[in-house]
């Protein structure tokens, strides 16, 4: 008994962590495939796939626990927005490098304290709450920065996005740290397990003394200041920041963490896999390119790709189940 | 206490749902626009107001007025880019019976309606920037900053002075289905087709309205095509992602990047020299000439069948049919990109 607990079995494993293996096996497939065209397994080109994909990657791993908990967020585009707006002024504003990185974060903590107290506390549907706050953020910052994008950027802010320690980029070893803390933070902490246990069952969650309200408020918190991160690193890689950026973004990072075998009714599922899913959709997006694939075929191809992932994912846990 | 609890939620969506909807903009009411004696009362709307575009315009709008002297100019409009808010300017202005109404329409066919009825009111309607439904709306003359031709000619001239004739390019649009980004492809496939045979387009990407992805794919298109001597940025968001891409490839200079967009937006680029020309129309000079035809069209000197109309500093310009043609498109450089502010 205590010796299986030690060390698993192989099979305990694929138990496990079956969904993100059978991802990560996709990806290298993936890999394969689009690495026979000249150059796409250069090291520059990997390296550019692993930047791009940071800023999703790590809005990515705040949507993991937001749909683990049984909830969704499709306002993150526009609070991605938001964020890097205040970023880039606060930047220019000449203010110090901790709170160039902060404010962003602490201005998506409050975006996500709203929709947060919203949905737990005065129980509206997530999918409505949100739905409101896309329009409200994507109207507001138009309102604010007059459409106007935001240049000038000080050297300072630009090292953010596209600097580099012991010559890793910074996006990709921020988008990594994140990924652990959360793993860390999902699998080995009390609040982790809550977070499972409110999407999973939340009626159960509350008679075992969960407080599911302030679960749920604490995770679009959290969900929200990475948002924030992730909204700097995506910005601070621009000469010239968009004031409506990230049109689109809120559904490449549920695609991600769904890709990434997370369930979407809430319950289960890691941010390895949505690391991995966010990953994948960004070699799709790079490796479809590569291949020289038809610009109007593109967008089939990528959800066709996407799809199969999931296919192939649903077909493994029916055999899991059998 | 449980009652009240289940009030809430309802009344927070209501909430929810006002402040989603936005404060709904009602003109106000007998402003400047009195018809007081001989002066001409003209009413501009942009889509929106607020912006630097349109702020543009406005300024144009009111150097013609001056220079006129004897036209009263009342310019106003929606805060958002809707056009169910620019119809209660319509209504009122039609109310006030002003004497021409010039919109710039941010849907051609539901605006067309209320034009409609003002011109059975008798107040003159022009259109600029963006046409209504001529049809539907009656509308006398549309204002075109610059025909599909006349852009896709500019960017491929430009394209083979700055890469030359027989280079490899690329495009980077907007959306699949973008209407104006297609109409210039097309003129630029056939222009290019007819000018310029040894040119070649590898590819188009579509990044719709998304700086990162235009960034990501313009990097991609880089190192997928080696030889590709310039990118073609042709939308407002695609052009400044596909400068930044190419210049922190490093590749400043060595392969051009021509497209549209706004001084404003891509000035850092042509400071830096990735950029060396932005095309686009002069929104202030839009502006004034819009005046000018309101004035032309109010006073019967323009009616149907003109070649051509005289316009204070911009000499005389071209009429085609309806339509009232600005010219050729600007084109900013290093030179003069420090004049405008839009």
């Amino acid at each position: 008994m205590i010796s299986k607990r030690i060390s698993p079995t192989r099979f305990a494993l694929w138990r496990q962590y079956g969904r993100e293996m059978s991802v990560g096996v996709f990806l290298l497939l993936l890999l394969g495939y689009f690495g026979t065209t000249p150059g796409f397994l250069r090291a520059d080109n990997l390296r550019d796939i692993l930047i791009n994909a940071a800023p999703l990657v790590i809005a990515a791993c705040g949507m993991t626990m937001v749909i683990i908990a049984g909830m969704i967020d499709i306002s993150a585009g526009s609070a991605l927005a938001v964020c890097a707006v205040v970023a880039g002024l606060t930047a220019k504003s000449g203010a110090s490098l901790p709170t160039v990185i902060l404010l962003p974060m602490l201005t998506g903590a409050v975006i996500g304290a709203v929709n947060g107290w919203l949905v737990a506390f005065v129980r509206i549907p997530a999918i409505i709450v949100t739905l409101g706050m896309m329009s409200v953020l994507r109207g507001g910052i138009i309102w604010w920065t007059r459409g106007e994008w935001i240049g000038n950027l000080p050297p300072s802010f630009s090292a953010v996005g596209r600097g580099e320690v012991v010559g890793i980029p910074t996006p990709v070893l921020v988008a990594v740290g994140i990924v652990v803390a959360i793993a860390f933070l999902l699998a080995r902490t009390p609040l982790g397990r809550h977070i499972y246990a409110v999407g999973g069952n939340p009626l159960a969650a509350a008679r075992m003394g969960i407080p599911v309200r302030r679960v749920l408020w604490l995770v679009f918190v959290m969900h929200g200041a990475l948002l924030g991160l992730s909204a700097l690193v995506y910005a601070s890689r621009f000469s010239v920041i968009q004031s409506n950026a990230g049109a689109g973004f809120e559904l490449l990072a549920i695609s991600a963490v769904v890709v990434g075998g997370v369930n979407i009714f809430g319950g289960q599922g890691t941010v390895w896999g949505s690391a991995i899913g966010g990953l994948l959709l960004q070699v799709i997006s790079t490796g479809l390119i590569f291949r020289r694939v038809s610009e109007y075929w593109a967008p089939s191809v990528q959800g066709a790709l996407v799809l199969l992932a999931v296919v192939a994912d649903a077909l493994r846990t029916r055999r899991a189940r059998r | 206490m449980r009652k009240a609890f289940r009030i809430t939620p309802i009344l927070a969506a209501a909430l929810l749902l006002l402040v989603a909807c936005g404060k709904k903009q009602t003109p106000s009411a007998g402003t400047s626009t009195t018809n007081t004696g001989a002066k001409l009362v003209v009413a501009v709307m942009p889509k929106l107001k607020g912006i630097d575009y349109f702020n543009a315009v406005e300024r144009g709008a009111k150097e013609a007025a001056q220079e006129i002297g004897n036209i009263d100019l009342t310019y106003d409009g929606p805060t958002e880019g809707k056009v169910d808010q620019q119809i209660p300017f319509i209504e009122s202005w039609t109310l006030q019976k002003v004497d021409v109404i010039a919109v710039a329409c941010n849907d051609p066919d539901a605006i067309s309606p209320a034009l409609k009825r003002a011109r059975e009111k008798g107040v003159h309607v022009i259109t600029y920037d963006a046409d209504a439904n001529a049809e539907k709306s009656g509308r006398e003359f549309f204002v075109n900053q610059a025909t599909f031709e006349d852009i896709g000619r500019a960017l491929v001239d430009e394209m083979a002075a700055q890469a030359g004739e027989n280079a490899k390019v690329a495009i980077v649009s907007s959306s699949p289905t973008a209407p104006n980004q297609n109409a210039w492809i097309a003129v630029m496939k056939r222009y290019m087709a007819e000018k310029y045979p040894k040119m070649q387009i590898v590819t188009i990407q579509y990044p719709e309205e998304d700086q990162g992805r235009a960034f990501s794919m313009t990097q991609d298109i880089l190192k997928t095509y080696p030889d590709v001597k310039g990118v073609f940025g042709i939308s407002s968001v695609a052009f400044p992602g596909a400068a930044d891409a190419v210049r922190q490839a490093g590749k400043s200079g060595i392969v051009a990047v021509v497209g549209l967009s706004t001084p404003k937006s891509m000035r850092e680029f042509v400071k830096d020299g990735t950029v060396k020309t932005v095309i686009l129309w002069n929104p202030v000079d839009l502006g004034y000439l819009t005046v000018y035809v309101a004035k032309a069209v109010a006073e019967g000197t323009l009616k149907p069948g003109a070649k051509e109309i005289e316009a204070g500093r911009l000499g005389k310009v071209k009429v085609e049919g309806d339509q009232v043609l600005l010219g050729p498109p600007m084109k900013f450089t290093a030179e003069n990109i420090d004049r405008y502010d839009f």
